[in-house]
């Protein structure tokens, strides 16, 4: 069951990797070729695998930006200007990121600008009519076909048919005695791998007995390096823990001399503290009885003086009051004085009356 | 079960913790910031050159290690193009670089907005090639990548890579090349060194310049900020399988 789910994990990837576009990259073997030796019969091989390229990238819908301009300069630079024009306006067309690039190019390398209307004939421009064509060598012509198709990208069918340039092919030929010494060295190649291997199988064996010997007496060593390190251990701990008792044992001690030295000299701060304080407060009694003392002094002499204004105002009152007295004596006597003589008045007019009233 | 369950959890946690890295859009936010469209490679700035200026006579040394020079220098856009960013091809790049007056060293400090205003380039990538280093079972290569924005003259990327191809040797102790390095001696007709140095390196460009940020062509643009992304310094194994191991220190 498990296998089954494997496979079929293993199938679903493939056919998702197979799935997910094929990139047609640049011509790398011809580009290499031609950049490290740089001869017009390599630009003319880099020209016409450029095509190939550009071909099977639009059957395969992938195409490489930067191709066009590409076979496009490699176009000028073999002399097919007007062909160049049309490549590098196709790359501008595609791609309008290298605008700036092509044109630069374009007039660099084509300096007049008559081919812009230049549409190449639809299947093939043939190859044999290239004015530098004579400047190609001998051993590049080997490669180069009767006619080099050109890409039409006008037609947006899906063409399957054989083009000329697919045809080109470069199988690497070995002469007999080649193939005799490669096969010679092909069998004495495996010869030496199997003696290699059996070599190598006899030694891992010897080197991992070798190796169990030497782990072996390595364990030993190191059980009996840990049983002593261990002992070594235990003594230490021990004595460790002895000196830890002691070191307790003595800070124990100094802890408890300097406990009692705080004590005495906490008594002492508090006798001194308390006398400070019996000797203040002594102070502020005293203080307090001459405040008294002042005080009750003070009131004697303000109740004497209230003592003499009060005499000194009754005296003066007495005084008003005899003066009032007097005058209201007087005139009690003078009131008195009067009534007696009205008295004695009304007595002698009663005795004329009664004098008269008898005669 | 509980404390075993709390101590799961907490080792976890601390696992997911430490191999916490970077995230793309912490190193690399100058490029979400400035986000470039058009990236021109410069020329390759080979310092192994010097080698070949002083053993003239070494000429199958000096041989391989300029085709995977080159090598380096053309697989760079690849990995550029899958995502996202246009790059110039080889010729215009050529045609590009010859019309170039400055030095490489000037172009790495002056002020390069002419590339945009002129060309309509908004980075230019610098490739430095520092050296190559060869034990018996072993090539390793350093590489810095500077990546320079055309629009503000400041580096958006700078990566130096110390990448080492781990070999399989005979009983003898001779190197021996893998099936692919054959395929590729055969395809581009050249020796097994050259093809082991060429495969080496384009791995180092597929692996470093894969991690950028997508451009505005990618469809995942700006999906993939919150990835873990490589860091400025980092030594790369290819190992004997063909699988690739990123370290932060060489001895581990």
């Amino acid at each position: 069951m498990k296998k089954m789910r494997n496979t079929l994990y293993v199938f679903a990837l493939v056919v998702l990797t197979g799935c997910s576009g094929r990139y047609v990259g640049l011509p790398s073997e011809q580009v290499l070729r031609y950049q490290t030796t740089p001869t017009y019969g390599n630009l003319y091989t880099l020209a016409t695998a450029y095509a190939q390229t550009i071909n099977n990238a639009l059957r395969a819908d992938t195409l490489h930006p930067g191709m066009y301009a590409d076979y496009g300069v490699a176009l000028a630079l073999l002399g097919h200007e007007k062909e160049a024009c049309y490549m590098l306006n196709t790359e501008m067309a595609a791609f309008p990121e290298s605008k700036g690039t092509v044109e630069r190019i374009k007039k660099k390398l084509l300096p007049v600008m008559q081919y812009n209307d230049y549409v190449p004939p639809r299947d093939t421009i043939d190859m044999q009519q290239l004015s530098a064509w004579a400047l190609v060598p001998n051993e590049a012509a080997r490669f180069i076909p009767n006619a080099a198709s050109i890409i039409d990208s006008t037609d947006t069918a899906r063409i399957r048919q054989q083009n000329p340039v697919d045809s080109i092919q470069m199988p690497i030929k070995l002469t007999a005695n080649q193939k005799r010494e490669k096969l010679a060295y092909e069998q004495a190649e495996a010869e030496r791998q199997k003696q290699a291997r059996i070599d190598s199988i006899a030694d891992v064996k010897k080197a991992q007995a070798a190796e169990k010997k030497k782990a072996k007496a390595q364990r030993k060593e190191a059980a009996k390096a840990k049983e002593k390190a261990k002992k070594e251990a235990d003594k230490e701990k021990i004595r460790i823990a002895e000196e830890r008792e002691k070191k307790r044992e003595e800070e124990k001690q100094q802890r408890a001399a300097q406990q009692n030295e705080a004590k005495k000299q906490r008594a002492a701060e508090q006798e001194a503290q308390k006398k400070q304080r019996e000797a203040e407060r002594e102070l502020q009694k005293q203080q307090r009885a001459a405040e008294q003392e002042a005080l009750k002094k003070q009131r004697e002499a303000e109740r004497e003086l209230q003592k003499q204004q009060r005499a000194a105002e009754q005296e003066a009152q007495k005084k008003q009051r005899e003066a009032e007295r007097e005058l209201q004596k007087q005139q009690r006597a003078a009131e008195q004085e009067a009534l007696r003589q009205q008295r004695e008045a009304e007595k002698a007019a009663a005795v004329d009356s009664t004098q008269t009233n008898q005669q | 079960m509980k404390s075993r369950v709390l101590f799961t959890i907490m080792t976890a946690g601390i696992l997911l913790l430490s191999c916490k890295s970077e995230t793309k859009l912490t190193q690399y936010s100058a490029i979400y910031q400035e986000q470039p469209a058009t990236i021109y490679i410069a020329p390759l700035n080979d310092f192994a050159m010097r080698h070949i200026m002083r053993e003239m006579d070494d000429s199958l040394y000096n041989n391989s290690v300029s085709t995977a020079a080159m090598q380096l220098y053309l697989t760079a856009a690849a990995p550029l193009t899958v995502n996202g960013y246009y790059v110039p091809g080889p010729l215009v790049s050529a045609q590009i670089a010859a019309s170039e007056t400055r030095t490489g060293k000037q172009l790495r400090s002056d002020n390069i907005n002419d590339y945009y205003t002129d060309l309509g380039i908004d980075a230019i990538l610098f490739i430095d090639l520092v050296g190559w280093t060869q034990t018996t079972n072993a090539w390793t290569v350093e590489v810095e990548y500077i990546l320079r924005s055309t629009h503000s003259n400041s580096e958006l990327m700078n990566v130096h890579v110390n990448a080492t191809k781990h070999l399989i040797t005979d009983y003898k102790g001779n190197p021996q090349p893998l099936p692919e390095d054959i395929d590729f001696a055969e395809k581009f007709g050249c020796d097994l060194e050259t093809a082991q140095r060429c495969r080496l390196v384009e791995t180092l460009n597929n692996f470093v310049l894969k991690d950028l940020p997508t451009g505005k062509r990618a469809r995942q643009h700006k999906t993939e900020r919150y990835i873990s992304s490589h860091p400025e310094f980092f030594y790369l194994r290819i190992k004997k399988d063909g699988s690739v191991e990123m370290l932060n220190n060489p001895e581990l």
